[in-house]
């Protein structure tokens, strides 16, 4: 192993930081729900279901403990007799086929009494300093009745119907750090296993996947009774959760460009860690081409209706080929091999096959790699604060080197201004409009910091470089935010997107699929340009299989016997 | 009624934008709002009485006009959010300086910009106003006294000491009518939905009950 100091450095942040990108990352050794597994099993957490209480038409309540070196960790789910006409997974929707709260260790049933009176309501219930995160979930109507249909006939489901579904439910919104009243991600950020981000969000929606797998087979024994058949634990491994995500996402990124910055840093001081690796070991290479023969499995299997997928899809395929072709001609067996891959991706593969390239080679390296992930969250709360002393001319660089790109920009162009974010009155949810067709300009959020630096920029045209900021703070209030966030430039420089994200032709799905790769999702399926569906867990081991030998790799589908 | 401190955080940044201040003003808001809450103060309760007086004025009429010995405002009192942020953000102007203020309107809201300037400067920052004196380091503060809703002047310098530091929540409990105004100031900010926003904005596409 080498030791020394990486020689690749990371990659420019002009190059990382573009949508078209950040829309085609995939998911790595530092994802959240890996990180969680990794240390559910190597920490040997122990999990019970203290509760399940639940009729035969799927209505009633259950508990799900996690419990590690330190804490429990319950997840309290409500099971509900949903009308199918009620059934959406948008943000306005009021009722769902299940709910759900992440209680802070093991609830009393005065605590479930009281979750039951408010996390069927979600948004319009309140939780408490005790509950970590908020959620619901809704059944894929086709997949549900046909799994509960063929278990209770005694038969196991189709597989062919469970590949092309994936999930038995759809969790849409986890809310969690203090909305609707519940803990501050700030109180429980000192936990280890809550370190990392959206560890609690990860732990909820594993615990989630468990308590669907129960419920589909409890389901099946009503309708059946006796000749009803058990779910072949295979199958179940295959099933993962559903996710719909919105436009929720996407100012999250822009909101939180410190860690934002950390997620994207640590992965790519990981790639530069790898690239910088002089040779391979047999064994290195062997856990690669591994990795890549069960990802050209997953890619396979992976769907979508949308376009623009399905054309990044078909490029995949093809750069897949080509890496296959570039593996099988022994190019791994030189000098620096990852380097010599990775220079070759950037050259051959489109962004989606170099991303993928990038994800597979930290696969064999997790004794430099893991490690990064205690790095990926938050803790700088004196990022906030401005620095006054700062003199023009340094603002000025700042601004340059993130948003130089935008400062020829025309922001008076309709094209380049089309959109506008703002956040509705309905749902209280973020929505993209049409700023010159809709009555949405006055209500705009500041998400746009490409347009925004433009314009500071210009507004400190006439001042003095040798001044300190805060003279032009005082004068400029409106441009405050934008010194703030150049600043956090300094030590966060993947924190901006080098993109604008007001344009006529924005995908904001490249904002989410940023998000959800770093939660680990995988078979990213846009149903829009404005949300998208994708699969948690998928192959995971549950809580009673989980151990360190398959705590890690479940992401990658098993190679055929 | 049991808060979260970023209900508090979000809620005030949305409520000072909604009553007028510029975003970047608007974070420092909830910034501050929230920093009095986690230290045993109801800072809604000052940020909602605050914006009552700003709504429908210009912001930049209560901005300080610093230099020469005391601060004042162009037009009536000071907003502790623009006087806070310039203190704060003048830190480098030196230790010895004790900066001094004309009419100002609910100074507890200076207190968080003691506190950054405090953890700047690495040394206790004391506020002083009629009849009250807040001490902090920039992590814990002290009370002496009572705080009003307005003060004729105020003084913002270098000693002190922060005494018996006021207790540390996690949670706020703010007065409820506080919470309902800034809610209702907040609520400014959100567009009102149309069908267009509803089935555009929220990008429907394809079905999602499958």
């Amino acid at each position: 192993m080498n030791a020394n100091a990486p020689h690749i450095a990371r990659r420019d942040p002009a190059q990382v930081m573009t949508l078209r990108r950040l829309g085609s990352l995939h998911q790595c050794r530092l994802s959240f729900m890996r990180i969680l597994t990794r240390r559910m099993a190597n920490e040997a957490w122990s999990f019970s279901r203290p509760l399940f209480e639940i009729d035969a038409s799927g209505v009633g309540q259950a508990v799900y403990t996690a419990t590690g070196p330190s804490r429990s960790y319950s997840l309290v789910a409500f099971a509900h007799d949903l009308p199918d006409e009620l059934r959406s997974d948008r943000v306005i929707a009021e009722a769902w086929d299940a709910t759900f709260a992440l209680f802070d260790g093991i609830p009393t049933q005065d605590d479930i009494d009281r979750l039951s009176q408010n996390v069927p309501l979600q948004e319009a219930g309140r939780v408490s300093e005790n509950e970590l995160s908020l959620s619901r979930a809704n059944r894929s109507v086709r997949l549900w009745t046909h799994v509960v249909d063929a278990l209770a006939a005694g038969r196991q489901p189709d597989q062919r119907m469970i590949d092309n579904v994936g999930y038995l439910m759809r969790t849409t919104a986890v809310y969690g750090s203090g909305k609707f009243g519940a803990a501050d991600r700030e109180d429980i950020a000192d936990r280890p296993e809550m370190h990392a981000p959206f560890q609690a969000e990860m732990l909820s929606v594993y615990l989630t996947r468990t308590f669907v797998r129960d419920l589909v087979q409890h389901m099946a024994r009503a309708k059946g009774g006796d000749r009803s058949a058990d779910l072949d634990p295979a199958i179940a491994r295959r099933l993962g959760i559903g996710n719909s995500t919105g436009l929720g996402m996407a100012p999250f990124i822009v909101n939180h460009p410190v860690l934002f910055n950390n997620w994207i840093m640590a992965r790519e001081e990981a790639i530069s860690r790898v690239r910088s690796l002089r040779s391979a070991t047999p064994e290195a290479k062997s856990t690669f081409l591994e990795k890549l023969a069960r990802s050209e499995i997953s890619v396979a299997r992976w769907t979508s209706e949308h376009p623009v997928q399905i054309d990044k899809l078909a490029d995949l395929h093809r750069d897949l080929g080509d890496l296959r072709t570039y593996v099988d001609q022994g190019h791994l067996d030189g000098p620096d091999p990852w380097d010599r891959l990775f220079t070759w991706a950037e050259g051959a593969l489109c962004e989606e096959g170099q991303e993928l390239v990038a994800s597979l080679i930290l696969e064999p390296y997790s004794e430099i790699v893991d490690g990064l992930a205690n790095c990926m969250a938050d803790s700088n709360t004196d990022a906030f604060r401005i620095d006054g002393s700062m003199r023009v001319a340094e603002v000025r660089d700042l601004i340059e080197t993130s948003f130089g790109w935008a400062l020829g920009t025309d922001w008076q162009s309709r094209r380049n201004c089309a959109r506008a974010w703002y956040v509705s009155a309905e749902k209280l949810e973020p929505r993209l409009g049409e700023r010159f067709d809709e009555p949405i300009a006055d209500y705009e959020q500041p998400l746009a910091p490409a347009r925004d630096a433009a314009r500071a920029f210009e507004a400190l045209s006439g001042w003095d470089d040798n001044v300190p900021i805060a003279g032009f703070l005082l004068k400029h209030p409106e441009h405050r935010h934008t010194i703030r966030r150049a600043q956090i430039s300094r030590i966060a420089p993947y924190g901006e997107i080098r993109d604008n994200t007001i344009a006529e032709d924005v995908m904001p799905i490249d904002m989410l699929r940023a998000k959800l790769s770093f939660f680990g999702a995988t078979h990213f399926d846009p149903r829009s340009d404005r949300w998208v569906r994708i699969c948690m867990y998928a192959g995971a081991p549950y809580p009673e299989e989980l151990v360190p030998e398959n705590a890690d790799d479940w992401v990658y589908p098993e190679l055929p016997a | 009624m049991s808060l979260s401190l970023n209900e508090v955080e979000a809620t005030a940044k949305r409520a000072a934008r909604g009553a007028g201040y510029p975003w970047g003003l608007a974070e420092e808001a909830a910034k501050a709002t929230r920093w009095l809450c986690a230290h045993d103060f109801d800072g809604c309760a000052a940020l909602a009485g605050l914006l009552q007086k700003v709504d429908g004025t210009d912001v930049a009429n209560w901005s300080p006009v610093p230099g020469g010995g005391v601060w004042n405002a162009a037009d009536g009192a000071l907003c502790p959010l623009a006087t806070g942020t310039a203190i704060s953000d003048r830190a480098h102007e030196g230790a010895a300086n004790c900066i001094r203020l004309g009419g100002i309107a609910h100074p507890i809201l200076l207190a968080p910009f003691a506190a950054l300037l405090a953890q700047q400067v690495g040394q206790t920052v004391t506020l002083e106003l009629p009849g009250a004196k807040l001490s902090t380091d920039g992590d814990e503060i002290g009370l002496n006294g009572t705080i009003s809703e307005a003060s004729p002047w105020a003084s913002v310098g270098f000693g002190g000491t922060v005494g018996r530091p006021k207790q540390r929540c996690h949670r706020a409990q703010p007065d409820p009518c506080a919470w309902t105004t800034l809610a209702t100031y907040a609520h400014r900010t959100y567009a009102p939905a149309t069908e267009e926003s509803r089935l555009k904005g929220a990008g429907a596409g394809l079905t999602d009950n499958d």
